[in-house]
C-alpha cells in the first residue's frame, strides 16, 4: 500500500506547492578536493512518482517535483526566499486599474521539439490550465480571466475581470508548453534544462541535460529520479549508496544513522506542510468556540512533535507558517493547559466531557496521531472513537460530503490560509469578517494592504480555534556530502536539479 | 516418539501465547493509552521491553497483539470452515455441472492471492478488526472448500457409503454418519494450518495499514512502526516477529502432530 | 487424451469468461467514485459529470461490460482512469519483472524442497533430517516481508554486498544489475515458497514410504532406489504437481509486500495502487492478466499430472 503523503484533496491532486524553492540554496558542504564532476548524473530518491507527466492532467506532486524548472518553464519562477522573478517574460506591465497584465517574451527561447516559443504558447498554456478538464490544483487560484489576447508573437496580454494580487505569483506554477505538442501524459515538450529520456513507472523516471539549453546550462549531466513507497526502503538506498539524495526524509528516526555520519548532510529546510486536527465547525459539540478551544488546550502539541519527529519541526499556533509574510507568532494562543481545557468544557456544558469520533487517514503519520489524540482528551474526560479511513474514503466522506466531526489531516499546500474564508470548505468555518478580509486582501492594491488583513485573518481564526493546528512538518533533505547546489526548501514539490554538482 | 515431543511443543506454544491474550484482558503491565514513558526508551525495569515513539509500553501492546491475532485466526478459520465446508459439501454431493461450475469457480477465487482478496474488502468496509477476519476468512472458504470437495468425493466413492447410498439411506443421514467422521480428522489439521496462515496474512494487512485501526495495534503494525527505528531500538522491529512465529510454529507442530495421532498408517514408519 | 485435452481447453476457455464477469463485478461493489480522484479543489456537480464521462462510468454497467469484453478482444486493457496512459503497455513492462522473479523463486524452492523434503521424510531419524523439518516449520512461520526486512538488514545494509531495493532505469539492458536487484526478492519468495513445498513432499514422500506396493517391490527384492523410482516418484508427484501449480500462480501476484519492501515495480504493486485510486481499468487489467497465468499454469499442471499417472484419465476437474 503506498503511504504516499495525500495533500488536501487526495492523491492525484496532491500538487504540493512551494512557498520557497531554489537551486542554489543548500548544500554547501563540498568534499573536500575533488573537483565536481560534469558528466555525472545525480540520483534523486524521492516518495512521489507522477501519476502522469502532466500537471493540468493529474501528474500530482511527483511531475511538479521531477518537472518544475527542470523540463518545462514559466513566465516566473520562485526563488529561495519566495521572490517571484521572471524566467521566460523577459518583462511584464500592469495597467493602473491592476486589470490587464501584458507579458513580453524572452528571445530565442526553444521547445525540446525545436520549435520556436511565441506568444500562442503562452495563451495556450494558461487556457490548459483553466479548461474545463483541467485536474490542476492551481486551477481555483486563479482569478477570472476575461481575455488572454496575443498582439504579436512576442507579446500576451491578460486582462482580469477582478483586481489580483497573486497573479503573477500564481503564473509561476504556469508550464508553458508547446501548442502543437498535443497529449503530454506520457511525454513532454518544454523549454526547460533538461529533457526527459525514459520513464519506467512504478520505479524511475530518466533526464539528460538539454545540449541547447537558452539559459545556463545544468551543471549535470542528467538527473535519475528513483520512487520508493516506503521511506525506510528510501533511507536503505541512500545508506547504500543507490540514490545520492533524499527530496524530502519523512523517516524521523533514521536520521540518527545520517547525522553521526560524515558522509551525509541533513539540511533543514522551511516547510509549509501543516498537521491539522480539523473540526467540523458546523456541528456540534465543536460549533461552540469554547469546545474547540478546550480541545486545542487540551493537547501537549509539544510532546506530540517531540514524539513523531524529534527535534526537528515546529509549532504552529495557526495556519500560517514563518515563512509566509503575513505570519505572526500564535503559539501561545489556546496553549497546553489541562485546567483551563477543563474550565472550558465545564463552561460549554461538557463538565465530564463527551465522545466523538475522529476520522483518521490510514497513512502515516495519523494512526499515530490520532492515538496521542485519543490518549490526551482522555485526561479531560473526551473519548475518542479512531475511525481509520482510506485516502478515498477521506475525500468522499470528509471533503466532499462534510460528514464527519474532526478528522486529521496533512495541508501540504502554500498560502492556504485562505480557505478559511471560503465558508463552504469542509471544515464549514463560517465568519463574514475573515471571508471579507480574506477577499478584500486577494483584491488588495499592494502587498502591505494584502499582509495586514491576511494577518488580521489568521489572528482570529487562531482566537476562534477554527481548527487545531498541531505543528509544522520539517522539511529535511538528506544528501551525500559528495553533492553540492541542491535545493533544500524543495517544500515536497519543486526540486530545482540543474545546480547539483557531484564531486 | 519424536513426533510425541513435536506435539507437546506445538501444545506448549501456542498455549503460551493464548495465555498471554487472555491474560491481557484483565491485566498489562500499563493501559493501553499510557503514553507517560519516555520516547523510544530501551529494555529496564520499568518497562521490561521498553516504549515506542509515544512512550507507550511495548510489553503492554505486545500482549494486546497476542489477543489482536488470536481473535482473527480464530474468528476467520470460524468463518472459512463454515462458508467453505458448506460449499465444499454442496460441490461434493452435486452432479457433474454444477460440480464443475462450483470447482471454476473456486479455481478464479484461489487465483485471488489472500491478501488482495483481503485488500479488495477492506477497501470497501474500512479497516477494522471485524474487516479482518471477514476478509481472511473468505480468502480461507475458496481453500476449505476445494478441500473438502476432494474429500467428500473420496468417502463417496467408498464401497459402503457407495452401497447406503444405492440402499436409500437419507442424505443427511450420509453426511453425518459417513462423510463427517471420515473428513473430520484431515479437516481439522488442515484448519489448524490455516489458522497460522490466518494470523500471518493480518500481520501483512497491518503491514500495510489495513489491520486493525490505532491504538490496539497488531504485531504487523508494531513490525511497521518499528521499522524505522531498528537502528535505535532494535526490541521493537524483533519481538513482534518472534511472538508471531512462536504462534505460527506452535500451531503448525500442534496440526502435524494431530495428523500423526489421527493417521496410524503414518507412525510405524519411523 | 485428445479428447480431454479439448475438454479441459474449453473448460479454461470457460473459467476466463465467469473469471472476467467476477471480475468486472466484483470491482463494481467497491464503494466511492473513481470520478473522485480525477477533481480538484471545489469541483462543481456538473465537473464531477464530466469527469464521470470522461472514464465512462456514466454508462449503465452492461455498457461498460462489453466495452471491456471489446476492448479485451483486441488484447486492449484501456486507458488508466488516473493517468489517462494505456494499461496494457505498463502491465508488459511490469511482467519484464514479475515474471522473472517469480520463475526464479520458483525454480529455486523447487530445487532445495525436493530434495530436502525428501530427507525430511525418508531420514526423519537423522539430526539432517530433523533439521531439515525444523527448517521448514520455521519457513512456513516467518512473515515474508520480516523475512525480507531482516534479509536487508544483513546483506545490504551491513554487508553492502546486495542493493536494499529498487530495479535498474533501463530494466534488464543493465543485466548485471538487474539481476543483483533481484536476488534478495527471489531468495525472500523462495525461502516462503520452499518452506510450505518441504511439508508436501515430506507428506507426500511418507505416503509413499507407506505405501503398500513399494513395500512389496521391496520385499520381491528390488533395490531401494529402483523401487523409489518406479513407485514412489511418481505416486509422490501427483499431489507434489498440484501444489507446485497453486504455489506458483499465487506467487505471481502474492509478492506484494514483496515488492514493496524491495521497492520493485512489478505487477503486484501496480495492483495495489490501482486499487487505492479505484483504477478500474488498471485492477482489471492486472487480475485478468494474472487469472489468466493461474488459469494456465493450472491447466499445465492438470496435464502433467494425467501424463505421470494414467489413473487420472478419467473425470475432468479434478
Amino acid at each position: 500500500m503506498k503511504k504516499q503523503r495525500i495533500a488536501l484533496l487526495g492523491a492525484a491532486l496532491a500538487t504540493a506547492v512551494a512557498l520557497a524553492a531554489c537551486g542554489s540554496g543548500g548544500g554547501s558542504g563540498s568534499s573536500a578536493g575533488a573537483a565536481p564532476d560534469a558528466n555525472a548524473v545525480v540520483q534523486v530518491g524521492s516518495l512521489y512518482e507522477p501519476q502522469n507527466l502532466d500537471n493540468t492532467g493529474g501528474g500530482g506532486q511527483g511531475v511538479t517535483e521531477a518537472f518544475n524548472g527542470n523540463v518545462y518553464e514559466g513566465l516566473f519562477r520562485l526563488t529561495d526566499d519566495g521572490k517571484v522573478e521572471p524566467l521566460l517574460a523577459a518583462s511584464n506591465t500592469v495597467s493602473a486599474d491592476g486589470l490587464t497584465y501584458t507579458f513580453t517574451l524572452r528571445d530565442g527561447v526553444k521547445f525540446h521539439s525545436g520549435k520556436a516559443l511565441t506568444s500562442a504558447d503562452v495563451k495556450y498554456s494558461i487556457e490548459k490550465v483553466l479548461a474545463p478538464d483541467s485536474k490542476s490544483a492551481r486551477k481555483s487560484s486563479f482569478p477570472e480571466i476575461k481575455s488572454i489576447t496575443t498582439p504579436d508573437a512576442r507579446t500576451v496580454t491578460v486582462t482580469l475581470a477582478a483586481r489580483s494580487i497573486s497573479f503573477v505569483y500564481n503564473l509561476s506554477y504556469v508550464w508553458i508548453v508547446n501548442d502543437q505538442a498535443g497529449n503530454l501524459a506520457a511525454k513532454e515538450d518544454g523549454t526547460g534544462p533538461y529533457t526527459l529520456d525514459g520513464w519506467k513507472r512504478g520505479s524511475s523516471l530518466t533526464l539528460k541535460k538539454n545540449p541547447s539549453y537558452w539559459g545556463t546550462p545544468a551543471k549535470n549531466a542528467g538527473v535519475v529520479f528513483h520512487y520508493f513507497t516506503d521511506g525506510s526502503a528510501l533511507d536503505n538506498a541512500l545508506l547504500t549508496n543507490a540514490v545520492d539524495v533524499v527530496t524530502s526524509e519523512q523517516n524521523p528516526d533514521a536520521l540518527a544513522q545520517f547525522t553521526d555520519n560524515p558522509a551525509y548532510k541533513v539540511n533543514d529546510g522551511h516547510s509549509n506542510t501543516k498537521l491539522l486536527l480539523a473540526f467540523n465547525d458546523k456541528v456540534a459539540p465543536f460549533n461552540d468556540v469554547k469546545v474547540r478551544k478546550a480541545v486545542s488546550s487540551a493537547i501537549d502539541d509539544k510532546k506530540l512533535l517531540q514524539s513523531i519527529w524529534g527535534d526537528h519541526g515546529s509549532l504552529i499556533g495557526s495556519m500560517v507558517p514563518p515563512t509566509d509574510p503575513w505570519y505572526t507568532d500564535l503559539t501561545g494562543v489556546n496553549a497546553y493547559d489541562v485546567n483551563a481545557a477543563k474550565a472550558l468544557l465545564a463552561e460549554a456544558g461538557h463538565p465530564n466531557g463527551f465522545t466523538f469520533t475522529l476520522d483518521t487517514p490510514n497513512y502515516d503519520p495519523h494512526p499515530t496521531v490520532a492515538a496521542f489524540v485519543k490518549s490526551e482528551l482522555a485526561k479531560v474526560g473526551i473519548t475518542v472513537n479512531i475511525n481509520v479511513i482510506t485516502p478515498d474514503q477521506w475525500y468522499t466522506k470528509v471533503y466532499q460530503n462534510k460528514d464527519f466531526t474532526a478528522t486529521l489531516q496533512e495541508h501540504v499546500n502554500d498560502r492556504d490560509v485562505v480557505w478559511y474564508g471560503d465558508p463552504n470548505f469542509y471544515w464549514g468555518y463560517d465568519n463574514p469578517q475573515v471571508t471579507a478580509w480574506i477577499k478584500q486582501a486577494e483584491q488588495a492594491g499592494s502587498e502591505a494592504e494584502q499582509t495586514e488583513l491576511l494577518k488580521k485573518a489568521n489572528q482570529q481564526i487562531a482566537a476562534d480555534a477554527a481548527s487545531d493546528w498541531l505543528y509544522l512538518y520539517p522539511q529535511i533533505v538528506v544528501a551525500s556530502t559528495k553533492l553540492s547546489g541542491y535545493p533544500v526548501n524543495g517544500l515536497n514539490s519543486q526540486f530545482y536539479a540543474y545546480g547539483i554538482t557531484k564531486g | 516418539m519424536r513426533r510425541r515431543v513435536f506435539l507437546v511443543t506445538g501444545i506448549v506454544l501456542v498455549a503460551l501465547v493464548l495465555a498471554v491474550a487472555l491474560v491481557s484482558l484483565f491485566w498489562t503491565p500499563f493501559p493501553a493509552a499510557d503514553t507517560t514513558g519516555g520516547r523510544l526508551e530501551g529494555p529496564g525495569a520499568h518497562h521490561l521491553l521498553g516504549t515506542d515513539k509515544l512512550g507507550r509500553d511495548l510489553l503492554t501492546r505486545l500482549m494486546i497483539g497476542a489477543r489482536i491475532a488470536v481473535a482473527v485466526g480464530l474468528g476467520a478459520v470460524a468463518l472459512g470452515a463454515v462458508l467453505g465446508g458448506l460449499a465444499g459439501l454442496l460441490a461434493g454431493f452435486a452432479n457433474r455441472w454444477l460440480d464443475d461450475t462450483l470447482a471454476a469457480l473456486l479455481d478464479i477465487l484461489i487465483a485471488f492471492p489472500t491478501l488482495l482478496l483481503a485488500m479488495l474488502v477492506v477497501a470497501a468496509r474500512g479497516a477494522s478488526l471485524a474487516s479482518a477476519i471477514v476478509a481472511i476468512g473468505l480468502a480461507m472458504s475458496a481453500i476449505v472448500a476445494r478441500l473438502t470437495r476432494v474429500l467428500v468425493k473420496r468417502v463417496l466413492a467408498m464401497d459402503y457409503v457407495t452401497a447406503a447410498r444405492t440402499s436409500g439411506v437419507s442424505w443427511p443421514r450420509i453426511v453425518t454418519a459417513h462423510v463427517l467422521p471420515n473428513i473430520w480428522p484431515t479437516l481439522a489439521v488442515n484448519l489448524a494450518l490455516q489458522f497460522g496462515l490466518a494470523v500471518l496474512a493480518e500481520a501483512s494487512l497491518s503491514y500495510l495499514g489495513l489491520g486493525p485501526p490505532p491504538p490496539n495495534a497488531s504485531w504487523g503494525r508494531l513490525l511497521q512502526e518499528a521499522q524505522s527505528t531498528v537502528l535505535t531500538a532494535p526490541t521493537g522491529a524483533i519481538a513482534p516477529g518472534v511472538l508471531l512465529v512462536v504462534l505460527v510454529v506452535g500451531v503448525n507442530l500442534l496440526a502435524d502432530g494431530l495428523r500423526d495421532v489421527a493417521d496410524p498408517t503414518r507412525r510405524g514408519h519411523r | 487424451m485428445t479428447r480431454y485435452l479439448v475438454r479441459r481447453a474449453a473448460l479454461l476457455v470457460g473459467t476466463l469468461l465467469l473469471a472476467s464477469v467476477v471480475l468486472f463485478l466484483l470491482l463494481r461493489l467497491l464503494p466511492g467514485d473513481p470520478a473522485n480522484a480525477l477533481l480538484s479543489v471545489g469541483a462543481t456537480p456538473d465537473q464531477v459529470a464530466a469527469a464521470r464521462h470522461q472514464i465512462g462510468t456514466d454508462r449503465p454497467l452492461p455498457a461498460q461490460f462489453g466495452h471491456w469484453l471489446s476492448q479485451l478482444a483486441t488484447l486492449h486493457f484501456g486507458d488508466s482512469f488516473v493517468s489517462s496512459l494505456p494499461v496494457g503497455p505498463e502491465i508488459v513492462s511490469r511482467l519484464s519483472v514479475t515474471v522473472p522473479l517469480t520463475l526464479a523463486a520458483f525454480v529455486l524452492a523447487v530445487v532445495v524442497a525436493v530434495p530436502v523434503g525428501f530427507l525430511a521424510a525418508h531420514r526423519a531419524h537423522t539430526w539432517y533430517g530433523a533439521l531439515a523439518g525444523l527448517v521448514s516449520q520455521l519457513g512456513i512461520a516467518v512473515p515474508a516481508f520480516w523475512l525480507g526486512l531482516l534479509l536487508v538488514w544483513v546483506f545490504a545494509l551491513n554487508l553492502r554486498v546486495l542493493p536494499a531495493g529498487g530495479f535498474p532505469p533501463d530494466g534488464w539492458s543493465s543485466f548485471p544489475d538487474a539481476f543483483r536487484a533481484l536476488v534478495l526478492p527471489v531468495v525472500t519468495v523462495a525461502v516462503v515458497m520452499a518452506a510450505s513445498l518441504i511439508r508436501y513432499v515430506r507428506s507426500a514422500t511418507l505416503d509413499v514410504l507407506g505405501s503398500d506396493h513399494l513395500r512389496t517391490a521391496r520385499a520381491l527384492g528390488s533395490s531401494f532406489p529402483g523401487a523409489m523410482w518406479r513407485h514412489g516418484v511418481r505416486n509422490a508427484a501427483v499431489p507434489v504437481v498440484s501444489v507446485l501449480g497453486i504455489e506458483l500462480a499465487t506467487t505471481f501476484l502474492g509478492a506484494v509486500v514483496i515488492e514493496s519492501v524491495f521497492a520493485l515495480p512489478g505487477l503486484g504493486s501496480m495492483l495495489v495502487r490501482g486499487i487505492a485510486q479505484h483504477d478500474y481499468p488498471v485492477i482489471q487489467g492486472v487480475l485478468f492478466v494474472s487469472t489468466l497465468a493461474v488459469l494456465v499454469v493450472g491447466f499445465l499442471a492438470d496435464i502433467a499430472q494425467r501424463l505421470i499417472d494414467p489413473r487420472l484419465r478419467g473425470g475432468i476437474a479434478r
